[in-house]
């Protein structure tokens, strides 16, 4: 990279994860006025472009019950699009219209199948989903670490580093939990298992209480853990 | 050589629905997206009986897409401020704070000015979620070339939001 700019936008792009000599420039006062000032074009570019909707697919959407509150589970024609933690329907419908640029409709029909997945997950008679997911306009990085952490089995945990080394990034542990904590689909995309170096747990965009207690579930974790 | 099957049919038409979205981002205008996303299909439907077997359909639609999209735009230049204008703002510019709404401003009005090619990058990367090959084959040129296109386009969007 050239500039410090094009490593900024690189990093904010998903193409390459920040460098040490980017983040040292990040650290300074041009470094930090600099990354809020591209944020604040790729939001607004967001309203701009990411707004004029076109009658839209449809995704179809459904409330799930379970011991880690009220999930909703929405899927496009092609496959899973989003699992989301506890909020309430409103909030859930106007996020998939604002990010997808889709139809959100409620049906029981179209999301039975991964309804039923998820219920036998969370009654402990299930630890492998079995669903086409439906990455579309997902960053090819996201997508890679995304497909990394489903390569990691129920019962185990792998730490952020160890997630960068396997697709090729060693280094990238910033970026990869960055990626992580926009999973679009998780607990079905397992980033409850990638936890911090030296065994600590690490973040969790549904609380650090829900990821222990999906891995308590999973048997990582000790009872009380 | 893949012959115009039900399986080539159907190869073709999972993508329709993430062309009209480009289409619209493209052209911002719902009436026009559509009428040209059919023109892209009725084309594509014509030709997948010549595409040979290990393309990529998507950034073959893509291309075809991206084509339409720059006749459209260069055959209602003049029309295309009146509907910038009036859709545009309309849809984006009316939520948000103050500060949001200047910066939804000055980012409209520099992606109107971007060079086609550079826009097109843009928005396949940003919401298409394309790698820089797919944008290569999709645009014609290089991966590096794709890449320049994208870093350019997003360094002068940067631009018009002026010192922070």
């Amino acid at each position: 990279m050239k500039t410090p700019h094009d490593a900024l936008i690189a990093m904010l792009l998903g193409d390459a994860p920040a460098s040490p000599a980017l983040e040292r420039w990040l650290a300074t006062d041009a470094g930090r006025r600099e990354l809020a000032a591209y944020r604040r074009t790729l939001a607004a570019l967001e309203r701009v472009v990411g707004s004029p909707t076109t009658g839209g697919r449809q995704v179809y959407y459904c409330a799930v019950p379970s011991p880690i509150g009220r999930l909703f589970v929405a899927a496009s024609d092609t496959g899973l699009v989003r699992v989301s933690f506890p909020q309430s329907e409103r909030a859930f419908v106007e996020s998939l219209r604002r990010s997808l640029d889709v139809v959100p409709v409620r049906s029981r029909e179209r999301t039975a199948d991964i309804v039923h997945q998820l219920r036998a997950y969370f009654a402990g008679e299930r630890r492998v989903f079995d669903v086409q997911l439906d990455l579309s306009g997902v960053s090819p990085f996201q997508r890679a670490v995304l497909m990394a952490a489903v390569s990691v089995p129920a019962g185990q945990v792998v730490s952020y580093g160890e997630i960068a080394r396997r697709i090729g990034q060693p280094g990238g542990s910033r970026a990869v939990g960055q990626a992580l904590g926009r999973n679009p689909i998780p607990i079905v995309i397992p980033c409850h298992r990638v936890i911090a170096a030296g065994g600590r747990i690490g973040g969790y965009g549904g609380g650090l209480a829900r990821k222990r207690r999906l891995l308590r579930l999973e048997g990582a974790l000790a009872v009380g853990g | 050589m893949m012959r115009a099957t039900a399986a080539s049919t159907e190869l073709v038409e999972r993508h329709r629905p993430e062309i009209l979205r480009y289409l619209g981002r493209m052209l911002h205008d719902v009436g026009d997206a559509e009428d040209a996303c059919q023109d892209v299909f009725l084309r594509a439907h014509r030709a997948v009986g010549r595409l040979r077997a290990d393309s990529n359909v998507r950034a073959w639609l893509y291309r075809i897409a991206t084509n339409r999209a720059l006749n459209v735009r260069r055959s209602r230049a003049r029309a295309m401020a009146r509907v910038a204008d009036v859709d545009v703002d309309a849809l984006t510019a009316c939520t948000g704070s103050a500060e949001e709404r200047a910066d939804v401003h000055a980012v409209r009005r520099a992606v109107e000015s971007l060079p086609p090619r550079q826009r097109a990058a843009l928005v396949l990367r940003r919401f298409h979620g394309l790698d820089y090959g797919e944008i290569a084959a999709t645009l014609g040129g290089n991966e590096v070339a794709a890449r320049a296109n994208v870093y350019q386009a997003v360094k002068k969007l940067r631009a018009a939001l002026g010192e922070t």
